[in-house]
């Protein structure tokens, strides 16, 4: 890969900085686009900075002082983005926090950097931020952005973004020179925002980033994938997760392209569509549901039409197989896949809203090989990336023309990567964290004295030169006969099949692999409403004998897709058990992010692993707390069926 | 070449004129949950109003005096009748726009005489010739038909979008959706019900005029709109894009099928074919092609 | 039928929010939007209203609740126009009508929504909901079909009204559907939308949470508060699930076989031995 260009002039750059120079530069050029009122508003450079400008002057007026913390809750709002600008160009912090976190999740960061200013979108935060306030004597202001249900709310210190950039106006007036002034006084090396990262054990800890190590990375990003200001970005993911605020936010500043803001959650399809990004990023989870779906669509679709759809598919994926492989296709392939382009791949991506997209991304988890070859082979350049919170995301990209499912990419411009000794993956780059938030403990496990990060991903470099991760280092395990045993690789042959939404592999010091599953509501539901098989809701269904069967008949495929590599062989499901209930946030088992928390989960879960594992049981009565939308809890139990499956014999003996 | 696409041509413009007759038909079902009976006997209600009037005064002031009339027509119906019969029975309905035809025809004949009228529009009659570059011999059109066409495809085109995008167009299918509920947003019922048949009462002048022109105005003008049955069994009896590609389909496939059946089986198909198709269409999708649900009415 | 009257259960999910009336209080709270008097409805030998009489102040969500057949849908009917008492008066807003009707309770400034879905299930979402803003039309027929300058501005200054109640209800993802293939609660929500788009005084809801499950039933709870807060609309809702209304509403009208047997706040209502009478009487039944 090129050597990446030297920094130029812009060593002195931070995001606000970049704000000013964008409204010089392209003044008229689109910064934000939000859908309001079912039309798309357009925000300009100039219109961003003047906003921001109102915004800044609005928090100066409040008292929100150089080096504080400010917490950001909400959708993808421009104005949100406008007021973490503000608050940087003031020198504060701004730290965005999971808008679907309960009240006490987001008591424990707004405590740890004692925030005084909380911007929220809507009464649904202030109401969670006030059920907590008690917990909290140092939040002094909640603002918001949409004042409906809160006009009459007279909760002291409870104020509206309006509000404040009316002050703000009429601060300007009387000091217009401050915010410059501001601007200037940042430095590169300062603290621009605090992430929190949803660990998947204990309290989150806050990643402290400042804006020279996000600007780096957004820098070489940008660079590999020669973004310009034209791209289009749908900002749809949570903005406290660093990828988004690295899409939306650092490369938005960097490369001074459009960020489009749907009108809300549920119009994302629709919007996607509409704005047709040319710079997307999804993790796998998002690509499989949208597989997911469409294939529940195609199965209702008529016999010819399905048969066309499973033909062009089948072809375009070959002949991208080919293509990614540096070969060409077969004449024939050649010939028909002009048609295959037009009757049905074209129409899908645009179905998808992915029709323009020049660039695509994916990370966080392992993509499943046949997922990763349908976007491929629809025209899609999906690409994978490695990088985490600490690394400002950028660590290992795949150049075009060396996009694989198995590996993660070659090191981006400016990272340094290794393998340690015992086989975990160590990088230094200007993007790394300067250190966890009151936490020199945590800091000192991951940052070494000479400045290299310690991942926690077990892993190693293919002779070609891409990274390739197999599991965490501290989930990858033995069996008790000494086997490999790496649970995410199973669990994600397993949760491709559109049936399986959730999978979790246990085999640690065992004998042999058991695993729990969750099933896919959507498709399963489908499949039994096709069979005329009555369900009355998610348990029901999940416990039905047919259900399992249909199951047991996924897992066996695994099975043999595992017996195929000698390395694999011996880590075959022997039994598993459908889950009563959808693994949640809610209860902790999974992520904010949707992963699932390993060790709580077989914690919470014991009883039934302890079950799949003696071989006398069939069955085993379960109860489980869970957590219900409006914050009660309660707890459900059932007789759940302990599942045998079928295993292969290894193909092949260990060379 | 030259003649299929003469025929083809001819098929689409008497398409034209079918869908604007099944028009008449789906829009005052959609309005008011009835088939209206009474639309011939409107259309010769209509021309021959237009026809009488016209021998006193130029033809569109005559127009503009029978749509009048026609207006009227509507809001003495919905006074008269409409009114005394909310929610009673669709039979109810039905029979009463039985009663309304003959009412016209009597009246009708009553006012204005029962002998073979004219109306002149003033259109060219000689047909003419176009395409003559392309085609070997160019293709023979009536210019006449040709006008006609127009004229019906534009107010086909105009009812659509009125239809669709006009505020009065939405609270019309809000009103043919739920009356109880239309009403208890505002929407006055008796002043929809006047704006449809007025409506439908401009539709059968419109198709009283053309039809008119072409065969004169005489009793059997009434049974011009039978010919919209088969369009609107095709078309679905609550879609308006269903009457428009039902009326092209019947026009179309009769003149074909004149054409090309019509030396193995005789002539005189052009009279039939529409029925026999619409037989067929009733077996295998009874909603018609762009219809919502089954008509139970009827 | 047995309903599931919980008389205990008054404490739900929604009680903090029922501290907001005090801000209510600022607007004139004697003033009465709407009164009854001596309602008596009948039909044929049945009679479903004897002599009910309350009225409903300015501002305040007002209940009326009671056993299937008391008599609740008829009151509603009668305010709305749809019936007319035999004996008895209706003043709304100062006025005395003659003779209410449906198209002179909407002109006035009262809308409802239904028990069972009445929507225009053909037209989408968003027709819907423009078709409630009917009566602010003024644009003629001939403009509006030929799409003229007037109209046109017309309907992008109605469409924006309809906009922010398609945000207010967040139902932005349905908005080209047609009505008709929504799931129930959504359903619900349009019907809401659609008689919130006539911007009334007086908005009548028969039994808005009937057939919801808890969650369905919890959005539209807020749904209701947030439109007194907002449009300032003055709310009189039927349910029969008690612990909902007690929530909700700043009095209660209990009808019982016809009469009124109770009216006051939620808490004198639930203490208030007839009505334990009454919901105890049929919870047995």
């Amino acid at each position: 890969m090129d050597e990446w260009p030297a920094d130029r002039s812009e060593n002195t750059s931070t995001f606000p900085w970049l704000l000013l120079q964008h409204a010089r530069l392209q003044p008229s050029g689109v910064a934000w686009r939000e859908k309001n009122l079912g039309v798309w508003q357009c925000t300009t450079w100039v219109q961003a900075l003047d906003w921001v400008r109102h915004l800044a002057y609005g928090l100066a007026a409040l008292g929100l002082q150089r080096g504080e913390h400010v917490a950001i809750i909400g959708e993808n709002r421009p104005r949100l983005y406008a007021v973490m600008l503000a608050a940087q160009s003031l020198g504060a912090i701004p730290s965005a926090l999971y808008q679907d976190a309960i009240a006490t999740e987001l008591a424990h960061p707004l405590e740890l950097t004692a925030m005084r200013f909380a911007v929220v979108e809507n009464q649904e935060q202030v109401d969670k931020l006030l059920s907590v306030r008690e917990a909290l004597p140092l939040l002094e202001h909640i603002v918001f952005h949409d004042p409906r249900g809160l006009r009459h709310n007279t909760a002291p210190g409870l104020r509206s973004l309006d509000e404040v950039e009316a002050l703000g106006r009429h601060h300007q007036a009387l000091r217009p020179e401050l915010f410059e002034q501001a601007v200037a006084q940042g430095q590169p090396h300062d603290v621009a925002a605090l992430f929190f990262t949803s660990g998947t054990t204990g309290l989150p800890k806050g990643v402290v980033h400042t804006h020279a190590s996000l600007i780096d990375r957004a820098r070489a990003g940008a660079a590999v994938d020669r973004l310009t200001a034209r791209e289009d970005v749908l900002a749809y993911l949570p903005a406290a997760w660093i990828g988004q605020n690295i899409f939306s936010y650092a490369q938005h500043l960097v490369c001074g392209y459009t960020v489009n803001c749907p009108e809300s959650p549920s119009t994302v399809a629709i919007d996607l569509g509409e704005i047709g990004p040319t710079y997307y990023f999804a993790p796998p989870r998002v690509f499989e549901a949208l597989l997911t779906d469409l294939q529940v669509r195609m199965d209702d679709a008529a016999g010819f039409k399905r048969w066309l759809y499973r033909a062009s598919i089948t072809l375009a994926e070959r002949a991208q197989a080919e293509c990614d492989a540096g070969s060409r296709p077969a004449l024939r392939d050649r010939l028909l896949l002009p048609l295959a382009k037009a009757l049905i791949l074209a129409p899908l991506r645009n179905r998808l809203g992915l029709s323009r997209v020049r660039v695509a991304y994916t990370a966080g988890e392992a993509i499943g090989p046949e997922l990763f070859r349908f976007y491929r082979g629809i025209g899609i350049n999906l690409k994978q990336l490695y990088g985490s919170t600490e690394t400002a995301v950028f660590v290992c990209m795949q150049p075009d023309g060396g996009a694989r499912s198995d590996s993660v990419g070659l090191p981006a411009p400016g990272v340094e990567l290794r393998v340690s000794e015992s086989g975990e993956i160590v990088l230094r780059s200007a993007g790394l964290l300067r250190e966890y938030y009151r936490n020199p403990e945590a800091t000192a496990e991951v940052l070494d004295a000479d400045g290299w990060y310690h991942t926690g991903d077990a892993g190693w470099i293919e002779p070609d030169g891409q990274l390739r991760i197999i599991d965490r280092v501290n989930d990858v395990s033995r069996l008790a006969d000494g086997t490999l045993f790496a649970p995410k690789l199973i669990e994600n042959k397993l949760k491709f099949y559109p049936s399986i939404k959730e999978a979790v592999a246990f085999g640690a010091e065992r004998a042999h692999v058991v695993a729990l599953l969750n099933i896919d509501f959507a498709a399963v539901g489908n499949w039994a409403e096709k069979r005329a098989l009555p369900y009355s809701g998610y348990a029901d269904l999940a416990a039905k004998p047919e259900v399992l069967a249909l199951l047991a008949d996924c897992v066996a495929q695994v099975n043999t897709d595992l017996a195929a590599d000698a390395r694999t062989a011996a880590v075959q499901v022997r039994r598993f058990v459908v889950l009563h209930k959808e693994l949640d946030p809610d209860d902790e088992e999974l992520t904010r992010t949707r992963k699932v928390r390993r060790r709580f989960v077989a914690q919470k879960y014991a009883e039934l692993v302890d079950a799949l594992y003696d071989p006398a049981r069939q069955s085993q009565r379960t109860q489980v707390q869970v957590r219900f939308d409006d914050g009660r809890t309660g707890s459900v139990q059932a007789d759940l069926q302990l599942v045998g499956t079928k295993v292969q014999p290894a193909l092949h003996q260990a060379a | 070449m030259g003649f299929l696409l003469e025929t083809l041509i001819a098929g689409l413009m008497a398409g034209v004129l079918y869908a604007l007759i099944a028009l008449g038909f789906v829009l005052i079902y959609k309005a008011s949950g009835v088939f209206n009976f009474a639309q011939g006997a409107m259309v010769l209600f209509a021309a021959l109003t237009m026809a009488r009037l016209q021998d006193h005064m130029p033809w569109p002031l005559a127009f503009l005096l029978a749509f009048g009339l026609m207006v009227v027509l509507a809001w003495l119906i919905e006074r008269l009748v409409l009114r005394h019969l909310v929610n009673q029975s669709g039979v109810a309905l039905l029979m009463a726009t039985l009663g309304i035809a003959y009412f016209l025809e009597g009246l009708g004949q009553l006012v204005w005489g029962d002998d073979i009228y004219r109306i002149d529009l003033g259109l060219p009659k000689q047909p003419t010739v176009v395409l003559s570059g392309l085609i070997p011999g160019g293709l023979l059109l009536s210019r006449e038909d040709l006008i006609a066409t127009l004229a019906a495809a534009l107010l086909v085109a105009l009812l659509t979008l009125f239809f669709q995008k006009s505020d009065v167009g939405r609270a019309l299918r809000a009103v043919a959706d739920d009356h109880q509920a239309a009403q208890s947003i505002g929407i006055p019922l008796s002043r929809m019900w006047v704006i449809v048949w007025s409506i439908a009462g401009l539709v059968a002048l419109v198709t009283g005029m053309i039809w008119g022109s072409k065969l004169g105005v005489q009793f059997s003008l009434s049974l011009i709109a039978l010919k919209g049955l088969p369009v609107v069994i095709l078309g679905g009896l609550t879609s308006v894009p269903g009457a428009i590609v039902g009326g092209l389909i019947v026009g179309l496939g009769e003149k074909l099928a004149e054409v090309y059946l019509g030396p193995m089986l005789g002539g005189g198909i052009e009279s039939w074919f529409a029925y026999l198709l619409a037989l067929g269409f009733l077996l295998l999708r009874p909603q018609g092609l762009f219809g919502e649900r089954i008509i139970d009415r009827v | 039928m047995n309903h599931t009257m919980r008389l205990s259960d008054a404490t739900g999910p929604f009680h903090a929010k029922t501290a907001e009336p005090q801000a209510i209080a600022a607007e004139p709270c004697d003033d009465v939007l709407l009164e009854l008097l001596d309602i008596h409805l009948g039909f044929g030998g049945i009679k479903a209203l004897q002599g009910v009489g309350f009225d409903v102040r300015r501002g305040e969500i007002r209940a009326i609740i009671g056993p299937n057949g008391a008599g609740k849908s008829s009151l509603l009917n009668v305010v709305g126009g749809v019936y007319q008492p035999q004996r008895g008066s209706v003043r709304f807003d100062g006025r005395n009508p003659a003779r209410m009707h449906p198209a002179l309770a909407a002109r006035w400034g009262i809308a409802r929504t239904f028990q069972n879905l009445a929507l225009f299930s053909g037209m989408s979402v968003l027709d819907n909901i423009m078709a409630g803003r009917s009566l602010h039309m003024r644009c003629g027929l001939l403009a509006q079909a030929l799409r003229l300058g007037p109209a046109l501005r017309e309907e992008i200054a109605q469409r924006e009204v309809v906009e922010h109640l398609i945000d207010f209800l967040e139902i932005q993802a349905w908005r080209k559907q047609p009505a008709g293939s929504l799931p129930y609660g959504l359903q619900k929500r349009v019907d809401l939308g659609r008689a919130l788009a006539m911007q009334p005084k007086l908005l009548l809801l028969d039994e808005p949470m009937a057939g919801m499950n808890q969650e369905e039933k919890e959005d539209m709870c807020r749904f209701i508060l947030d439109v007194r807060e907002e449009f300032g609309t003055t709310l009189v809702l039927i349910e029969h699930d008690m612990g909902v209304v007690m929530d909700l509403s700043d009095r209660v009208v209990v009808l019982d076989y016809g009469r009124l047997i109770a009216d006051g706040t939620p808490d004198a209502v639930r203490a208030d031995p007839e009505v334990v009478r009454a919901y105890l009487g049929s919870d047995a039944a």
